[in-house]
């Protein structure tokens, strides 16, 4: 459950202030599927980022699952990072030095999960994007789309309560981002809160929600409720 | 997480950059080794001294007499000494360096004229024929007891006892041959003549007597012995700086602190070279914190927190420093053993500075090491993602 209110962010360029977010107050349940779109530099990965607590408001009030996390210092921040939110990047954000297996698995090492624990989740996991053939290649031994299947797998590996996307067809070719994207549905029917930002309106219209952020203010919201 | 995959991470990381990571070593590997090549080796040159200061026997006590007046014990007056319940024995000894004849062979070597208790006193052991005796001194005999290294100058490798040699022309007939001694950091004993400390006065035409060795009766009572002796020396000559009574303890002490200063002075130069070798630690951390942003910002995503990533840095510039230590450590046990056949010295790695070196590079690692690794932990993680 996301409650933000009143949220504002500011960027300086040298001396010109960047009004990154002006003011969102915006709402989300915990089985949601929401697309946020809207033009480069409205202000939607700032959104997304504070959202995954990756970075702080300068105003406003932030409440996940009922927690006011506004004022959490970098150090608590991370708890919550680690605890309830799986990313999924652009870039697919891969450690290129790994093996597939051993990317799944690093977040697991972090939440502190014995490595007689570890196995069977990061199998598993590696299984459900369908990769459970190719756990010891490295990222340059493996395709775009399969990628970001391990970055996938490497968010839900925690059994985050929400995943966040930032335009996680962004760098993909259409059958590999359409498989992406089949995968990140099924993952929602499974339970999980989706959160994404996409350019591609395909997919912004199999989203059940849609907010529309233009210059740091939500511009349109087509509400809560509406499923796939 | 937990140490141990800290520690894999911090390998593999370490082992992707293998020419950098050895480069960054090779300061420590240096400076550990330049610390246990050069302490080991005072502390080996310090034990060899030190034995044999030990093997003058710990009892002795040696009387140096300096007085511009001429003195007027005699080796009577001395001998009263050894009524002292402390005392074990008193051993007047003048010396003069003097020519030696033999056939015709001629040497020079240091004349003693001694008592028939010197030998006892100095441990001294004949590998043939006898020492000097009572009577010999009463009688102002002319034998003589000669070093080893004399007697194959004016004698040649055969047996020498009973011939004569002439020391400035006086004829002495040999009665004993001393033990080699081997070349000792203290003088050698080898190249000596010793004959009847009352011919010697008469030879040298002198009454004065310069150096008295005195042994104790027991160790604990080299103190007691002291006292008397330095009381003894006061009434006779009237100003302690006349004269100085070493003891062995103070020759020992004094060899300690000059040995200690050494081992301090010539560790922190080398300590130098280890500081030097952190400097590099540092630097290098400093470039891998700036070029792995990225990936920091990917870890600190997925999940991990501050103290992760600073455990992860701190561990890689720890596993930098000790290895390169360790190796360092190796190629000194290794140089010391060649130095110690090379030179003929007992130079060997103890525990101690083993623990001392290796303990230092850990100290370098963590404290050159903790300022990198704060520098990544403290990266926010948005701003780590965006770094290109």
């Amino acid at each position: 459950m996301i409650e933000m209110l009143g949220i504002r962010k500011t960027y300086w360029m040298g001396d010109n202030p960047v009004h990154a977010l002006n003011g969102v107050s915006l709402t989300v349940g915990d089985h949601e599927f929401v697309a946020i779109v809207g033009p480069s530099g409205s202000g939607k990965s700032t959104l997304m980022n504070i959202i995954g607590c990756l970075d702080t408001a300068d105003e406003g009030v932030y409440r996940l699952d009922g927690q006011d996390i506004s004022d959490y210092s970098e150090r608590d921040l991370g708890v919550v990072r680690s605890r309830k939110i799986g990313f999924i990047f652009q870039q697919f954000n891969l450690l290129m030095k790994l093996t597939a297996y051993e990317n799944v698995e690093l977040p697991l090492i972090y939440q502190g999960l014995p490595a007689g624990d570890r196995k069977g989740r990061v199998t598993e996991a590696l299984e459900r994007v369908g990769l459970g053939d190719r756990m010891d290649h490295r990222p340059n031994q493996l395709s775009g789309g399969q990628q970001q299947r391990v970055a996938t797998a490497r968010a839900l590996v925690t059994r985050p309560s929400l995943i966040l996307a930032d335009e996680p067809t962004g760098n993909l070719d259409s059958q590999s981002g359409t498989e992406i994207m089949a995968l990140l549905e099924s993952l929602y029917l499974e339970g999980n809160g989706l959160l994404l930002i996409t350019h591609d309106r395909d997919i912004a219209a199999r989203a059940g929600r849609r907010l529309h952020i233009v210059d740091g203010v939500i511009e349109s919201d087509s509400g809560e409720g509406e499923r796939v | 997480m937990k140490f141990s995959q800290a520690l894999k991470m911090a390998f593999m990381s370490l082992k992707s950059n293998r020419m950098r990571s050895f480069l960054t070593m090779l300061g420590i590997i240096i400076g550990v080794l330049a610390v246990t090549m050069l302490i080991s080796t005072v502390q080996g040159a310090t034990s060899e001294v030190t034995e044999q200061i030990q093997s003058l026997g710990s009892n002795l006590l040696i009387v140096n007499v300096m007085s511009p007046k001429e003195t007027y014990y005699t080796v009577e007056d001395l001998e009263a000494l050894e009524s002292r319940d402390s005392i074990a024995g008193v051993a007047p000894v003048v010396s003069r360096s003097a020519s030696l004849k033999a056939g015709a062979n001629t040497t020079t070597a240091s004349v003693e004229g001694v008592t028939a208790k010197y030998g006892r006193i100095r441990n001294l052991s004949l590998s043939a024929g006898r020492f000097l005796c009572d009577i010999d001194v009463t009688a102002r005999s002319a034998n003589a007891v000669i070093g080893s290294e004399t007697a194959e100058t004016l004698f040649g490798t055969g047996d020498c006892i009973g011939n004569t040699l002439y020391i400035e022309g006086r004829a002495f007939t040999v009665v004993g041959l001393l033990t080699e001694t081997k070349n000792s950091m203290i003088g050698s004993s080898d190249n000596v003549v010793i004959i009847p400390i009352t011919t010697a006065q008469r030879l040298m035409q002198s009454k004065e007597i310069p150096m008295i060795y005195i042994s104790a009766e027991t160790a604990d009572s080299v103190e007691e012995a002291q006292v008397a002796v330095d009381r003894f020396f006061l009434r006779e000559l009237g100003d302690e700086d006349y004269f100085t009574i070493l003891s062995q303890a103070a020759v020992l002490s004094l060899l300690d602190e000059v040995m200690g200063t050494m081992t301090i002075l010539l560790g922190s130069i080398a300590g130098i070279s280890l500081l030097v070798g952190g400097i590099g630690i540092m630097n290098i951390m400093l470039v891998s914190v700036s070029e792995r942003t990225r990936e920091i910002g990917i870890r600190k995503a997925i999940g991990a927190q501050r103290a992760d990533i600073l455990t992860q840095f701190l561990i890689e510039a720890v596993v930098l420093s000790l290895t390169g230590g360790l190796i360092g450590l190796a190629l000194g046990a290794l140089g010391l053993s060649l130095i110690s056949t090379a030179f003929d010295l007992t130079a060997r790695l103890t525990v101690s500075t083993a623990a001392l070196a290796l303990g230092f590079s850990a100290v370098v690692g963590i404290v050159f090491g903790s300022y990198p690794a704060n520098k990544a932990a403290r990266l926010r993680p948005i701003d780590a993602l965006r770094y290109e």
